[in-house]
Formats: C-alpha cells, structure tokens, sequence
C-alpha cells in the first residue's frame, strides 16, 4: 500500500503528510477563533493524530510478517519495535491522565494564554517532525550526510520549542498572573506543559545521541536507533497535537 | 587485597556503621536545632542508611548492590544540598525539621535513587550503546551465591533477586503488622501511647505511620513477589532462552531496590498518617515521610511497568515452535492479563502521587479546593490503578492454581480456553470499576449504579475460575503434598474473599461497610486466596527447579496447617467486629464496644501466622544445603521445565522444544505436551 522502501516517493510521501498537518493545524486555528466547536476541534486532532501515527510512525510495521531466524538482527529489531510501542502506551496513559485532570478542573474554559506564541511552538514542533522523517527515510537509503543535516535541524527546531515554551510562554504567563501556585489553570497549564516538555528535553538527548553516533557511522547498516528516535519524537509531536487544542483552543477563556 | 566475607563481618560492618550513622546524624541535627534527639528521625535516618549498606558491604564487598546503596546515600545528601545551596541563594530558611526541608529531601531523594542505578552498574551497558560501544549480549554470571548480590541479566537470577527482596520487605511489612496489631490487643493505648517519641513521632503517630506502611509495602513486596514468579517461569514456561530485554529486565529489579529504601526513609523522616491510599488534603499536610512514601511508590511503580512490558514482549516473540495461543500454558496467560494492567494504569498511581508532591512544593491546586482544584479527581486517578492493582496481584496466583491443579489430581485442566479468558476478562472490566471505592466520597451520585454493576460483573470472570477447579477436582487422584495443599488453601480463601465482595460492591450495604474491619477482613482474604497462598504454592513448587533440593515436606506441611486455621479465624473476627462497627485505620476503640477479646484472639492470630512463616523461612534457607537432592521430574509434571534437569541449565533449553500437543492432558493415554527437536545449524 505506502508502505515502500522507494526513496523519492517516500521523501514526497514525507512532504504531503506534513502538507495535509499543516492545513488541518491552520484549520483548528481558524475553527478555535470563529465559531469555537469543540467536537470540531477534538475530530481535526484526531486525525492529524492518525496521520502521525501511521505515515510518520508506522504503527503498520508492527504488524510485519517476520519468520526469520531468531537471532537475526530484523528479529531482535521487531522485538524492539514492540516493546518500544509498549513503552509508548503506557506513556499514553500519563498524557492521558493529566488530560482527564485537565477537563475535570477546568472544563470548557481554558488558561488565558498568547495564542500567537501557542501556534508559532506548534508550528515549530510539527516542521521537526517533518525534518524527523526526512532523517529517518535518508539514513534507511544510506544517505549519511541527509541524515545528520536533517537530524541536527530537528534538533535545533525541538530546543527552540522547548525555549518557546519554558522560557517565553511561561515568563509572558507568569506575568498575566498565571503562576503554578495561582489556581486551577496555572496548575493544568504548568503541570502539562512541563511533563511534555520533560519528553521534548529526553527526546533532545535522543537526537544528539543518534548525531553523535550516526556521524561515526553506526547506523549506515543497522538504523533501528534512528527509527527508535524518530518514532519517539513523533510520540511526543502527537501528545503536542492534543494538548495544543486542550490548553489554548477549546472552551472560554477563564475569568 | 583478599578479606573474609560472610554474614558475621556483615553484622559487624552493620554495627560500627550503625552507630557512626547515629553519631553523624546526632551530630548533624545538634548543630542545626542545637538540642540532641536521641530517638530522633535524623539520627535515626542515617543509622539506617550507614547500617544497611555496611551490611552488604560486609558480605559482599564494595561492588554492586553495595556500591548502589553508597551512590544512594551520597546522592541523596547532594540532592539535599544542591537545594539547601539554591534556598541559601534565595535567602530562604536553610534546615528545617528533619535536617534538609522538604523540597531538599525529595531532590535528594530523586537523585538518591538515580544514583543508585548507576552505582549498581545497571545501566553501564546503556551508557555504552550512547557512547557508540558495542557489547556482548550475555555477560557470563560468576558462579554460587554471589552473583544475586549485583547485576545479572540472567531472567533466572533475577527472578531469585526479586523473591528473596519480596520475601524480606514481606517481613519487614508483616514487623509492622505485628506491632500494631499488638497495641490493638486491648482498648486504650499500651505502648504506642502519647508519652513515646520514636522518629520524632509520638506513639499514636507512630501506629498511622506502622498501618500505612504495613498496606504499601505489603503491595511492593507482592509486586516483586509477582515479578519474581513471572520472571522466573514465564521464559522457561515458553520455552525462551531470556527474557525479550535482559538488561531492562534488570534494570526493572533494580529500580525497585531504592524504592523500598525510600519506603523505609518515609517511616524515620516524620512518618505520615494516611493509610496507604495517601488521600489530600490529608497527604497535602503530613511530615516529610510522605513525600518520600510518594518517591518510593513512584519508583516501585516504575520497576511494575517495565516488567510487565518484558513479559508480554516475551510472550508475543520469544515462544517455542507449535505453542499457539490456545497452548500457551495457563499462567502464561495469566501473566499477560496482569502485565497488561501494569503497564498502563500503573502510570495512574505515580502521576496522581505527582500531583500531590507538586501540590506540597509549589503549591499547585490540583487538589485544594480555594485554588479550584478537586480532592475528587485525586481519588478517580488513584482507584483507576488502585483498584486494578488487586488484579495484577491475584491474577498470577490464580495462575499458579490453575497451573499445579492439574499437576496434582492427574486430570486434564477444566475448560481451559475459557480459563484463559477468564483471566482477560478480570483484567479488562477491572479497568471500569474503581469508583466503588468511592461510594462515599461525595463523587456525583449517578456514578454510583453503573460501578455497582461493573463491580459485580467481576464475579463472572472469577467464578468461571471456580467452576473450572472445582470440575478440575472432581473426580480427581489427588495427592496432597505441601504446593497441593497450598493450592487448597487458596482456593477456599479466596472463596471467602470473593464471597465478601459483593457486599462491599453493593452501594447500600457499601456505605454502612465502607472503612470498617468488615473490608480489611474482605481484602485479606483476597489478598492472601489469590496471592500468598499461591506464591507459597509456587516456591514450594519450583524450589527443586531453581536449586536442585526439596525443602522440608514435614515442615511445610507445619507451616500450611499452623497458618491456615490462623488467617481464616483472623479475618473471620476482623469481619465480625467489622459488622459491629470497628473502625479501619485507628489506634484504640472504646472498650464498651466489647471488642477487647475479639482483638486479643486476632492479635494471637497474627503471631501464629507469623511463627508459621518463620517456620516457612528457616526451612527455606536450610533447604538450600539439606534439603532431599530433587534433580529430576519430582513432581510428575507435563511442563517443559520440568522434563529437564535440577537446577536449571544456565542458557535453559540445550535442545529447543516444540508443542506437539495440548499442555493439561494429564491422565489422557499417548498424549504429548512437547517434544525437544535439536535446532538445525547450531544452537542459540
């Protein structure tokens, strides 16, 4: 179906995917500042979510035939592949958690935060994911040079999320008046934002690990680490796909 | 440089680190509240922290656990400084009651328990990856009992490692039980009363500190106790040269070393006097000793998820040729509907515990209802693990019941499929019950029906169970040897226990039960039915199997007929004042109630239970050089670790296996569970 191993096709697969997560994210903006449905905004989510999942992270290849020798290294990669899918779930229960505290504390109203900001951090987190797939998609085609130019941009684009958020968005919060210790909202917003980017900080540490590592050539034969990182990063990318809308699109801005 | 280790130069390195830690921490809190507290939480503290680690260095040297327990303790006291150092900065106050204040503690408790991962070397081979260095796949373990002391990524090894520490934190939590249970022997406080002070506690608080230290350790020792079996078993029981990630699997065992260090440091550090739930705005006040009750669980949870994640990526990869689902061997599948509860709504426990430590620190109002938080909502995010969490306990125990049955009556397993099921289906609905606990929080009142409902459809799933053994029996040769006689017992407790719970299920008769010793009897006979009855079960069991000896039939036998009468005649009492409106959770009860005899016959109870488990230890250990030499099949099992000899080969099958038939057809003529086939081109 997608799934091809053809470089070109795979490289443009690349840039329609991030084409189509760009107009829906353009698309939720648009919805959140005109009419504000939240069912609306919770189905957009939902399916930049799939297409993250299945294009950028390719949920499909958990499910690849694999008879081989147990021992082999696409074996032990399969292996790898799950349990790295298991981790991944029971993260999902975290983000999922702090979601449902969310919607019980705050319910339709949300922090009163620069909506300008939450769309450029977003904006940047979902470009990396882009550069992501194009380092991912290289490497696998033994491009070494294309790999580490991509991997070093994600990286640069990830710490500038990470500074978009914890440096700016938070100082221009705490200075409206949203502090973690002032009430409901500035505990949600603190307390989700931080934990993702705790990911974002672990999934920077990943990148350098992998640059580092690819540049000696390690993953020239095996790039499973690579694809590890990747998907991880994805990970993180869809958390952000949720907790974007939830913390400054849905609901009424509180009192 | 060549010195003597054994358990005596332990003691001794115990002692003088003992009393250094004392005079340390004495002299540490004399120069910051300038009084001395003898029996003060930071004398206390560091005596602990010295002594314990002195121990191992006794017996083992300065290199793994040894070397993780001093990383342990440096980091914490670098964490607490780095804080002390920030507040210096701030201007703000430097010490505070239990020496570091608490944000310097939990850092350092953080960095403690990081540190030790390091310092035991359980993540060297990680760090290696990072850095670009490959290494071998197996690293050769040295041989006798040494090697359970560092790092092995051996899943057998590891399987002992994580028995032995859930056996010893069983111990230190029954310690606790037996103390408080003794100051329940009679109304009025004995000597738990307010002129005592221990860990700058009085004996009141003290007795909520024991009570709800007793409820969580208990939990982490089962959850090790878990890991233990299906550590163990699961790769030999499906025919797996390891597990699917042997270092994550040690790093699983490993995390959960600091996690019962921190435990420990909650009960010196000030205590704390919630019960195990640690419910706000309660948790949101006490001492000190529950952020480290929280950093502890949190760790302990983390060892939970990642083994889990193992087994079932074992499971799913690494099966012999021909083992299909429907042959998978019954604990197998036991195993999967525990892993798949801790794997993910264990991640609830930890982040509802966050919530609340970051409550404490920055002042978050998740839960404090003037900033608009919810006490609620800390309650639904604890009981969607919680709750579950009694699954993941009983679950392989009632593996282990479904898996010796058949060994002992000589008849095929009953109903096997639906056994298997049965095992996803409590996993499954257990997910949506956990308001029951709720009943009478003040949560909406529409919630109440539908939990009611979901609570009981547990009994179906469970009673499937029921059927199956009872049909299993029925008609069976059954022979009663001591893992027979065990599997016995937990079936009959955990009738009781299942039995009690619909009561407590019903909103009606919920709110009239809720926090009596009506539910503290009902929990530990599940508790004790589907879990302490069958971990017995299986180490009697699989003893032979991991050490080539039995133990002691005699003695065994001693231990099940000196706890069975016990433990029912102490929840029967704890059910019955319970009914008459004993309260859960409190040091003393007005002696009109005419609870005192009751109480006493419990507390007697308790010892008898408590001898009989020492009984169950000595011969566990003196077993292990004198017991009856068992090399082969010594209980005439189908399984393929049995068809192997005592103990188990290193690497585990020579010659691969392969299921040629159905795994429970005992007693059934010419049938045939696996056949060893030597792999073509070399084995693993």
């Amino acid at each position: 179906m997608t799934h091809t191993q053809d470089k070109k096709s795979m490289l443009s697969q690349g840039v329609f995917i991030f084409v189509y997560l760009a107009v829906l994210t353009a698309l939720e903006f648009f919805v959140a500042l005109s009419f504000g449905s939240v069912p609306v905004l919770v189905v957009v989510a939902l399916v930049k979510a799939a297409l993250v999942l299945y294009y950028y992270m390719h949920v499909y290849q958990l499910n690849a035939e694999n008879e081989s020798d147990e021992n082999s290294y696409e074996y032990k990669t399969g292996t790898n592949r799950l349990g790295l899918w298991l981790f991944l779930i029971s993260d999902t229960f975290v983000f999922g958690g702090l979601m449902v505290m969310r919607l019980n504390l705050l319910g339709l109203t949300r922090p009163p935060l620069n909506q300008m900001l939450g769309l450029i951090v977003t904006s940047v987190l979902l470009i990396s994911s882009f550069f992501m797939n194009r380092g991912e998609t290289l490497i696998k085609n033994g491009d070494r040079k294309g790999f580490l130019n991509n991997t070093l941009i994600t990286f640069l684009l990830g710490l500038g999320f990470f500074i978009g958020v914890i440096a700016v968005e938070w100082r221009l919060a705490a200075h409206e008046g949203l502090t973690a210790s002032s009430g409901a909202a500035g505990a949600a917003f603190y307390m989700m934002t931080g934990m993702h980017a705790f990911h974002v900080l672990t999934g920077l540490v990943f990148l350098v690990i992998v640059w580092v590592n690819g540049r000696k050539g390690l993953y020239d034969e095996k790039h499973y680490p690579v694809e590890a990182v990747a998907v991880y990063w994805h990970f993180v990318d869809v958390v952000w796909i949720f907790f974007y809308p939830a913390l400054y699109l849905i609901g009424t801005v509180a009192g | 440089m060549k010195r003597k280790k054994s358990l005596g130069s332990g003691f001794l390195f115990l002692l003088i680190a003992g009393v250094v830690g004392y005079g340390v921490g004495l002299g540490l809190d004399l120069l910051v509240t300038g009084r001395p507290h003898f029996s003060g939480s930071v004398p206390s503290a560091f005596t602990i922290l010295f002594a314990f680690t002195a121990f191992f260095f006794g017996i083992y040297g300065y290199r793994g656990i040894t070397r993780g327990l001093v990383f342990q303790v440096v980091g914490t006291l670098v964490g607490g400084f780095i804080i002390t150092g920030i507040r210096a900065l701030m201007g703000l106050s430097l010490f505070g009651g239990f020496f570091f204040t608490e944000p310097a503690w939990v850092l350092g408790g953080v960095v403690g328990a990081v540190s030790f991962l390091f310092g035991v070397g359980v993540m060297s081979d990680w760090v290696k990856w990072a850095r670009g260095i490959d290494t071998p796949e197996h690293h050769e373990d040295e041989p006798g009992w040494e090697k359970y002391f560092g790092v092995s990524l051996d899943h057998k090894v590891i399987g002992i490692q994580y028995t032995v520490t859930a056996l010893f934190l069983i111990s230190v939590g029954g310690l606790f039980a037996l103390i408080f249970r003794t100051e329940l022997a009679a109304s009025g406080l004995q000597f738990l009363n307010v002129d005592m002070s221990l860990f700058g506690q009085t004996g009141p608080q003290l007795y909520n500190t024991l009570m709800s230290l007793h409820g969580m350790i208990m939990i982490v020792s089962i959850l090790l106790g878990i890991g233990g079996i299906m550590n163990y078993v699961v790769p030999l029981l499906v025919g797996a040269h390891d597990m699917a990630f042997p270092r994550l699997n040690a790093f699983a065992f490993w995390i959960a070393v600091p996690a019962a260090v921190l435990l420990l440091m909650a009960l010196v550090l000030g205590g704390f006097d919630t019960g195990w739930t640690g419910y706000p705005p309660l948790s949101a006040k006490a001492p000190v000793g529950m952020q480290m009750f929280f950093l502890g669980v949190f760790t302990a949870g983390w060892s939970s998820i990642l083994g889990a994640l193992n087994v079932i990526a074992t499971v799913i990869r690494m099966r012999a040729k021909g083992m299909t689902a429907w042959r998978l061997p019954i604990l197998v599948w036991a195993a999967i509907a525990t892993s798949i509860i801790s794997l993910t709504a264990t991640q609830l426990i930890g982040l509802s515990f966050q919530l609340v430590m970051f409550q404490r620190l920055f002042g978050m109002g998740f839960f404090d209802p003037s900033k608009g938080g919810n006490p609620v909502l800390f309650q639904h995010l604890f009981w969607f693990y919680s709750h579950p969490a009694v699954y993941v306990f009983v679950l392989p125990g009632l593996g282990v019941i479904s898996e010796l049955l058949p060994v002992f009556v000589r008849k095929p397993l009953f109903g096997y499929r639906w056994i298997a099921m049965s095992s996803l289906g409590i996993a499954l609905v257990g997910f949506v019950v956990w308001a029951h606990h709720m009943f009478t929080s003040g949560m909406n009142e529409y919630l109440r029906v539908p939990f009611m409902y979901s609570t009981l459809l547990v009994a179906v799933p469970t009673g499937v169970k029921f059927f199956s053994w009872v049909a299993t029996l029925w008609k069976g040769k059954i022979t009663t040897p001591t893992p027979m006689l065990f599997v016995l017992g937990a079936i009959l407790v955990f009738l009781l226990g299942g039995l009690t719970g619909p009561p407590n299920a019903t909103v009606s008769l919920d709110l009239h039960l809720h926090d009596t010793y009506w539910v503290v009897g009902h929990f530990h006979d599940t508790i004790f039915g589907g879990f302490v009855f069958p971990f017995f079960a299986a180490l009697y069991y699989w003893y032979p199997k991991a050490t080539g000896r039995r133990m002691n039939e005699f003695w065994g036998k001693v231990h099940f007929w000196l706890m069975t009468p016990s433990f029912l005649t102490l929840t029967f009492g704890m059910m019955r004042i319970g009914l008459l409106g004993m309260r859960r959770r409190i040091a003393d009860y007005d002696p009109a109630l005419g609870f005192d005899s009751t109480h006493l016959v419990l507390t007697i109870c308790a010892f008898a239970i408590a001898i009989s488990v020492l009984i169950f230890f000595i011969n566990f250990f003196h077993s292990l050089k004198n017991g009856e030499v068992a090399e082969g099949n010594v209980w005439n099992s189908r399984s393929p670790e049995w068809q192997v000899p005592s103990p188990m080969p290193a690497h585990n099958y020579e010659i691969p296996f392969e299921v040629v038939g159905e795994p429970y057809d005992y007693g059934l003529e010419g049938s045939k569970y696996i056949e060893f086939v030597p792999a073509q081109g070399g084995k693993h």
